[in-house]
Order: structure tokens, then sequence, then C-alpha cells
């Protein structure tokens, strides 16, 4: 194979392959990477609103006199649940 | 619309130009990543997807000092090289693509693209970018982020390589 031949086969453009699904799949992709930021948000405005809920039934139980906070493992425990629940609402969001 | 003002759109985070650019480019990144691969059509189309997120993700960072179509070969290359360094123990040494098909211009292609898939990914890139896609040493360069006298010695490394193959075919 001569020089020539060489270029020639090397300089011959690259085949053209179809755009059209490759297109479609790639805005796809795009519109669900733009969406991101706002479904993190949701997400730990889920996570927010659990927390709000449960400090809510806490706030309601003092106010009734109910002695919640006299157990010990009360306070741990609820929040053990609200990182739970936060960690779980960003886990969501991040893996969407 | 003329290219610039396409790259202009992108960069303020116009999507519709950003699209323009992708249908305009995604051919040759394609085809790039198609030589890469040795011819893993599914591979290199999902290596192409993720470059042009990646292009879209950092399009504010691109700064005209290379050609748009010089910066999405760099980071289809990386891409390349990222999923190349992942997948080490999986053998890629096979063009993996379509069967000749006709005579000639058909088997001429096969029997590069099959010659091709033996020569080291620096040299397949080199020789794709320099001559398929018509860019200068110094583009290139740019493009597989190498020295100059690297891209040029695997240019010319691959050359030989291919003409051997091609003038002794197993």
């Amino acid at each position: 194979m001569t020089d020539e031949d060489l270029d020639a086969l090397l300089g011959a453009p690259l085949p053209e392959l179809d755009t059209t699904v490759f297109s479609v799949t790639l805005m796809e992709a795009i519109a669900r990477r733009r969406a991101r930021p706002a479904r993190i948000l949701a997400w730990v405005m889920v996570g927010l609103l659990f927390a709000t809920i449960a400090a809510a039934g806490v706030f309601g139980g003092l106010v009734a006199n109910l002695n919640v906070m006299t157990d010990p493992l009360a306070i741990p425990a609820a929040l053990a649940l609200l990182t739970l629940l936060l960690s779980y609402s960003v886990l969501r969001s991040a893996r969407e | 619309m003329e290219e610039s003002a396409l790259v202009a759109g992108a960069v303020a985070r116009d999507v519709a130009a950003f699209s323009a650019l992708a249908r305009l480019h995604q051919s040759r990144v394609r085809g790039l990543l198609l030589r890469l691969t040795r011819g893993r059509h599914a591979l290199a189309d999902d290596l192409a997807q993720e470059t042009f997120l990646e292009a879209w993700r950092a399009i504010a960072n691109f700064r005209g000092e290379s050609s748009f179509s010089t910066w999405l070969y760099r980071i289809a290359y990386s891409r390349f090289l990222m999923h190349a360094r992942r997948r080490k123990d999986e053998p890629l040494e096979d063009w993996q693509g379509e069967a000749p098909s006709g005579e000639g211009a058909a088997h001429a292609r096969i029997d590069l693209e099959r010659a091709m898939a033996k020569l080291s990914a620096p040299e397949r890139a080199a020789l794709t970018l320099c001559y398929a896609l018509g860019l200068s040493n110094t583009e290139a360069a740019l493009a597989l982020d190498m020295p100059l006298g690297t891209v040029k010695s695997h240019v010319l490394r691959g050359r030989e390589k291919l003409k051997a193959i091609l003038g002794d075919p197993p």
C-alpha cells in the first residue's frame, strides 16, 4: 500500500450516523438534568415537612402536659427518626 | 445561525442553541468514539451522550481558545479514557462493527477499521482526528491533551502500523 492510498483511506469522512434517536435521548437527558435541582429541593422539602409535623406532635404533647420528655429515649429516638427521614429524602432525590 | 452564535447561546444556557450544536457535531463525535471503542455502537453512543451532557454542564468554561468541535473531541476522548480505565479487564481488541457488505470501498473501509482496531487508543484517536476529522496536529494535541510532538509520533507510528497490517493482510 502506498502513502497516497493510505492517505485516501484515512482521509475518507467517517460514516454519517442517524441523528434522530440520539438527539431525542440527549435532549431528554438534558431535561432530566435541568430538573434535578427542583427534584432535590422537593425531596428535601418532604423531609422538612415530616420534621415539622414531628416537632408539632412533640410540642402538642408538651402543651397537653403529656410526659413525653421524661422518657430518656424519647428525644434521641425522635432525633434519629428525623435524621433517617431527611437522609432518605436526600437519597431519593440524588438517585432520581 | 452561525456556530459562534449558537455557542454564545449555549453559554447563556439556551437549550435550543445547545441542541442545534449537538445536532451539528454529534455524528463526528460518535464516529470518533465508534473508532475508539472498536466498533461498539452502543458503548460509543453511551459515551457520546456522556460527552454532550458534560459539555452542557461545563459550557460556561468554554472560552473559545479552541474551536467548539476540538473542545468536544477533548471531552469525548477523556470520557473514553475514563471508561477504558474502569474496564481495564475487558479486552477490546477486534473491530465489532458491521460485516462488509458490497464491494470495493465498503470492503476497504471495513479493512481499515479492522486494522485500526489493532492500534493503541492514542494512535487511533490521533489518526482519526488528523485525517477523518481534518484537525491540524496542533488542534489534535489540544483535543488529546498531549504535547504536539507526541501527537506527531502517534500519527507516524499509527501510519506505519496500518501500512504493515493493510499491506500484509492475515
